[in-house]
């Protein structure tokens, strides 16, 4: 019974993410509610960690800009990004999403962060791919060791991890993952079999605009 | 003429006042709504400009595909204010007006005329405006090519080889003016510069390549050397300063990424579409360079129609009979002997008028094509002219 009760109570934090506006160019917003759990984590930092697959990516610059105006901060790994590169010729991005307080709720938490979708190759039957966002982990960062063990355990993360206070401070990530969903995001393709007449009408339209021009 | 100017100066005030407001309402519009005023573009200018003061290259900003001369010109975006660039632009935009005006007038225009043009066509035109007060530097490139060809027409060479060098450091394609140029600097040395009377006589076929070697022999004469030389030194001494300072990127940003770049992303290109389905498909350099023929035909075709027609009808007589020339003559000797009285002023005027609407037209971008046209029609009405009236330049 209380083994119950303690993965219950540690199954207390939901993740929820949803991509605002339309289009290729989207903002990702992440809510984290931390319930029981997050008891203990009150005066830590909370951050998401989401893995976000070659179809998306987060442009570096204007995420330095939006950080310069204190609306977003985020830690992206790798730091360096190709942001012209199509989908089957760029990489995975890891992202640290620090997180500020949710005013709506007790113990919530929210960040947002603009993405943008990567063309895709064309495809052979359907006009969409797309593109999988798995749910994000939450992670804290504590300086003192208030944490019930059975809940957060320590885990390495590659941002650093800093308070005001002297004593050293720890990543967790919470033991018992809640249940998650995946977001998808579906990016326009082009039809493979329209490329021979895509080729043909371009080209013949093109030569036959010159020809008027030169024959004027 | 005394009335001329004040219209001049209002007009050019008229368009400051506009495109300072359009550049106000930009700094409104970044900051209050979700979709910017200014160009992407801008933002990677003044982030390669902070990198510049920092000592470092410019390249390190990813998309920043330009001159580094842009980046040390926009060094103020970081020590004054972000805006800087904008004026800059804006100033250049007016610049490249007033340079319009003053060829038009130095052409003979009426000053009313002449003012008319240039506000209608560039000083009021929404499309510049918006342009540089997006913060885009085509108003300088805008502003070199129209000087080249201010001190082209003013019989400065040299002045002219410089802005034309820089004008090609800066964007690549002014590159395509360089054969009007150099016609244009033939003609105006009329008087049978390196030409010998043989006659029309039929006997001996040159070879083809020896009739091209005449002709490329026949296009160098002292000011076409002058401007090439000052040219191309210009434009060396940039390169290699760059190359000194910046290395291997500077070359394939600033200059190999325009010539081979398949870019799948350009939506309103009418390429894009068949470029972006062939991306991975063996066709795709096939593709890429069946794209580029056209313009390459636009350009080479007049040019080449223009040099066969526009010569000393001697040379040509071993190919083309007299009668094509529209003159009926008594006899064949005689009537090759065509009228080459020099009448280069009429030709060019045409040719001014003709290259520098190009050369607005151009510099919009959105018109490229149109550019080309007229760019075209200058050299087709050469070869028109021997149908009316038989004048030949020299």
């Amino acid at each position: 019974m209380p083994q119950a009760y303690v993965q219950a109570a540690c199954q207390d934090a939901t993740v929820t993410q949803e991509l605002l506006k339309e289009g290729f160019h989207r903002d990702l917003l992440v809510k984290v509610e931390l319930g029981v759990v997050g008891e203990d984590a009150g005066g830590c930092a909370v951050a998401a960690r989401t893995h976000l697959p070659p179809g998306i990516y987060v442009d570096p610059y204007e995420l330095a800009s939006l950080q310069q105006h204190n609306l977003t901060k985020a830690v992206l790994i790798p730091d360096v990004i190709n942001v012209e590169a199509p989908e089957y010729l760029a990489t995975d991005l890891l992202v640290l999403l620090y997180m500020e307080p949710d005013p709506g709720c007790s113990r919530c938490f929210r960040a947002a962060l603009p993405v943008h979708g990567r063309y895709h190759q064309p495809a052979e039957e359907s006009e969409e791919a797309l593109v999988v966002l798995k749910s994000p982990e939450v992670l804290v960062c504590c300086c003192d060791n208030r944490l019930s063990a059975e809940c957060w355990k320590p885990t390495e993360v590659e941002a650093p991890c800093s308070g005001k206070n002297v004593s050293p401070c720890q990543w967790y990530s919470i033991t018992h993952k809640p249940a998650y969903e995946e977001l998808i995001l579906q990016v326009p393709v082009g039809l493979r079999q329209h490329s021979s007449l895509v080729c043909v009408v371009t080209l013949l339209a093109t030569v036959l605009c010159s020809s008027l021009i030169l024959a004027a | 003429m005394a009335a001329g100017r004040p219209r001049v100066g209002a007009a050019l005030g008229a368009a400051l006042l506009a495109r300072l407001g359009l550049v106000l309402y930009g700094l409104r519009q970044d900051g209050a709504m979700r979709v910017r005023y200014t160009d992407v573009d801008y933002r990677v200018f003044t982030d390669a400009a902070r990198l510049v003061t920092e000592g470092r290259s410019p390249y390190r900003r990813a998309t920043y595909r330009y001159t580094p001369l842009l980046a040390w010109l926009l060094t103020p975006n970081v020590y004054l204010a972000e805006v800087f660039g904008k004026l800059l632009f804006v100033a250049g935009d007016l610049a490249a007006a007033v340079v319009a005006y003053r060829a038009l007038r130095r052409r003979g225009a009426a000053a009313g005329q002449a003012c008319g043009c240039c506000a209608a066509a560039w000083l009021f035109n929404p499309l510049p405006m918006a342009v540089s007060s997006r913060g885009n530097a085509e108003a300088l490139v805008a502003l070199l090519v129209l000087a080249t060809l201010y001190f082209v027409e003013g019989g400065s060479v040299g002045k002219a080889a410089a802005c034309y060098g820089l004008a090609v450091h800066m964007k690549i394609y002014p590159l395509t003016y360089a054969l009007p140029i150099a016609l244009h600097l033939r003609s105006e040395r009329c008087g049978g510069e390196g030409a010998v009377d043989t006659g029309c006589d039929r006997k001996g076929k040159f070879a083809f390549v020896g009739y091209l070697w005449q002709l490329f022999v026949k296009m160098l004469n002292r000011d076409v050397l002058l401007f090439g030389a000052v040219a191309g030194s210009v434009l060396a001494a940039l390169t290699v300063a760059f190359y000194h300072l910046y290395g291997w990127e500077f070359l394939e940003h600033a200059y190999l990424y325009h010539l081979t770049r398949r870019d799948i992303r350009h939506n309103f290109s009418p390429y894009f579409y068949m470029l972006y389905l062939t991306a991975e498909s063996k066709w795709s350099f096939a593709l890429g360079l069946a794209a580029f023929l056209p313009q390459l035909l636009l350009l080479l075709v007049p040019l080449l129609l223009l040099l066969l027609m526009g010569l000393p009808e001697r040379t040509l007589d071993q190919f083309i009979p007299c009668h094509v020339w529209g003159y009926d003559g008594p006899a064949p000797s005689s009537a090759c002997h065509l009228q080459t009285q020099c009448d280069c002023a009429l030709v060019s005027e045409e040719i001014q008028a003709r290259l520098k609407t190009a050369a607005v037209l151009e510099r919009l971008e959105v018109s490229s094509h149109l550019g080309s046209w007229q760019l075209s029609l200058v050299l087709r009405e050469q070869v028109r002219s021997p149908a009316r009236d038989i004048k030949v330049c020299c």
